[in-house]
């Protein structure tokens, strides 16, 4: 047995029965190795789909994603998908092939140091210089990965060092991540106590309730204390869409029911989530009135951009069942949440015969299974979807929140079949972001991926447009996209079967055609160029200033 | 305004440690204005005293910089002028 013979046993006996990869010189020790094991290895066709894929296979799956690439550009094309886990705490282990320890620091062919390169955008690294250190660093490099926090690790490893003899050495078996502690009783009742004297609480959850599993436990505390609930790009799905006591998402793009009841809300019960620019709007003014209970398994989260007045740190859904002993006497508060939400609600009924992006999404989803999943890119597609489609789970959605990495659609729905085989998976993009990754057409076609593509093309760089045309005085600055290819050509080109849609009377047709398909298939969806995506907070103004397509004028001077 | 403190941390004598934790402090906002690191004997525990400037609040660094894997302890100490 050689390092690399080793490596693919840690990664076995970690569980792991599937990466995503593009091998290359300095990894080819492993890509031999692989050959001998159990481990399914899915080639794409650019190593930054295979960071994005292993992305998506964690997010849906809550299991670590592995991904493989070579030394050099093979490990620089993985930067995007690496940061993107670190944004959005996606349990990954990334390994990379290395030049020789002897040829390091010489600009050998190839040579890159990605170990520097990642320092910033992995939650940490190693760089074995000896084959006796791979056990215990494939073993802690998972640890690490899915413990607290998730995030990526990344294995930076020397050609030698995997041709190096390991017949002595074995895998560890995986290391126990035990769960957090429970909080100090004396801060659960100084939280409960801030419960019983709120008259306008509202609870704001976040995407570490998915990743701590506590969706169960956030339900019963919802709708045991009966607190009005907001929910942000990451935490859709914790309540399912519908929920009595759900108001919608808050923030940028956020509905106006939520974002009322935050602004005007006494009492903020914060729950895996942590204040980020686009839920918040201008800090400052965000949530003025509100007393702040924050419960984050990150300490590093608690108090970083708004004071707690309770900070809970310990296990989420232990905290959550002991903050669900309390009912708030709130009904005033609850009923004109309620009806504001009412008052609010989306309109479907837009003028004219072209495809209404918004209404062809909420159909969308309300012909797709109910456990579907929903994979997208960034960009306005991006804003409809949390808007517009229902989930029922947060693991239903996978939309990169905090890097806004386009291209992330394509190959993290890719990973999202593998995670869930018999799902339905759907791809829903836009015309920027779908090229950025579209060579993924050929591993859909290669490994027969039933992913459902939906490309909304509106000819632009759409929320680029809609930025110019709100906030540069309507000073385009190369956002036009109308030499975009034929799509649907594009994709029977790769062996995708490929279907346009321009008029709404064909919509549901058309959908339901492309979700009947028996294997991958794309929809090419013309739309409007000038659609814009509303409610929208104007970056670094109050929630409280929404602006809308009819008002925008006057909320921008208000 | 801006204030001075030391943070004294200490980190595994692991690849790459010293570079990690001095990269948290700049990237989050916190100005290095003297570092003394030593590789202490026998363990080759790095024994860092970093001083910064920030506006930020030096317990917000040192949560930060207890996150990492290879850093075993921090203490932030006051910086008298």
């Amino acid at each position: 047995m050689n390092g690399a013979e080793l490596t693919v046993c840690a990664l076995e006996a970690e569980g792991v029965d599937l990466i995503f990869g593009y091998p290359g010189g300095a990894i080819m020790p492993f890509y031999d190795a692989l050959l001998g094991g159990t481990i399914r290895h899915i080639l794409v066709r650019h190593e930054q789909a295979a960071a994005l894929a292993a992305n998506g296979y964690a997010r849906a799956s809550g299991k670590v994603g592995v991904c493989v690439a070579t030394s050099g550009p093979g490990a620089s094309n993985l930067v995007t998908g690496i940061a993107d886990a670190m944004l959005d705490s996606v349990p990954m282990v990334v390994i990379t092939g290395q030049v020789s320890t002897a040829l390091m620091g010489t600009d050998a062919f190839q040579e890159l140091d990605v170990f520097g390169m990642t320092m910033p955008i992995v939650k940490h690294s190693f760089l074995p210089r000896r084959v006796d250190e791979l056990p215990e660093m494939m073993r802690e490099a998972f640890r690490i990965a899915r413990s607290g926090r998730p995030g990526p690790v990344l294995i930076d490893l020397p050609k030698d060092v995997q041709t190096a003899p390991a017949d002595h050495l074995r895998p560890l078996a995986p290391a126990h991540v035990p769960r957090p502690a429970a909080d100090d009783p004396a801060d659960l009742e100084r939280a409960l106590q801030l419960m019983r004297n709120a008259q306008r609480p509202v609870v704001y959850g976040g995407g570490g309730i998915g990743m701590a599993c506590a969706v169960g436990e956030f339900r019963a505390f919802a709708e045991a204390t009966g607190i009005p609930t907001v929910l942000t790009l990451k935490g859709l799905g914790a309540l399912p869409a519908g929920h009595p006591e759900l108001l919608g998402m808050l923030g940028m793009h956020g509905a106006r029911s939520a974002n009322m009841a935050v602004q005007e809300s006494d009492l903020l019960i914060v729950v895996g989530a942590r204040f980020d620019d686009r839920a918040t709007g201008k800090l400052a003014e965000f949530a003025p009135h509100a007393k702040v209970i924050h419960l984050d398994i990150d300490a590093a989260e608690l108090g970083k951009l708004r004071r707690a007045e309770v900070a809970l740190q310990g296990d989420l859904g232990r905290n959550l069942t002991a903050l669900s002993a309390v009912r708030p006497a709130i009904e005033p508060w609850r009923a004109q949440c309620f009806e504001r939400r009412t008052r609010y609600a989306t309109r479907y009924d837009a003028p004219g015969r072209g495809v209404y992006a918004p209404a062809l999404l909420r159909k969308l989803s309300e012909l797709a299974p109910r456990d579907a999943i929903v994979s997208c890119d960034v960009g306005q597609h991006q804003m409809w979807v949390a808007q517009h489609c229902l989930f029922n789970h947060p693991t239903r959605h996978l939309s990169s929140g905090g890097l806004g990495t386009m291209g992330f659609g394509l190959p993290a729905g890719i990973g999202a079949h593998f995670a869930e085989p018999d799902t339905t998976v759907v791809v829903v993009s836009g015309d920027g972001s779908f090229m950025m990754n579209v060579q993924e057409l050929a591993t859909l076609v290669r490994y027969q991926v039933p992913v459902k593509i939906v490309l909304l093309d509106n000819q632009a760089l759409g929320m680029v447009r809609q930025w110019q045309e709100l906030f540069f005085a309507r000073r385009y600055s190369e956002i036009d996209l109308s030499d975009n290819p034929d799509f649907a050509a594009l994709a029977r080109a790769f062996g995708v079967p490929g279907y346009s849609l321009s008029l709404r009377e064909h919509g549901e047709d058309a959908l339901r055609q492309l979700l009947a398909a028996p294997g991958p298939a794309l929809l090419h969806v013309s739309i409007d160029t000038q659609a814009n995506v509303w409610p929208l907070v104007p970056p670094n103004h109050s929630n409280a200033s929404m602006m809308e397509p009819d008002t925008d004028e006057l909320a921008l001077s208000a | 305004m801006s204030s001075r403190y030391r943070l004294d941390l200490v980190l595994r004598p692991a690849e790459g440690a010293l570079l990690r934790a001095l990269g948290v402090a700049t990237r989050r906002g916190y100005t290095p204005v003297a570092v003394d690191a030593v590789a202490s004997e026998p363990d080759g525990r790095w024994q860092v005293r970093l001083e910064i400037d920030s506006a930020r609040s030096p317990d917000q660094l040192a949560r930060q910089l207890e996150k990492l894997y290879d850093c075993l302890s921090v203490e932030v100490v006051p910086c008298t002028p």
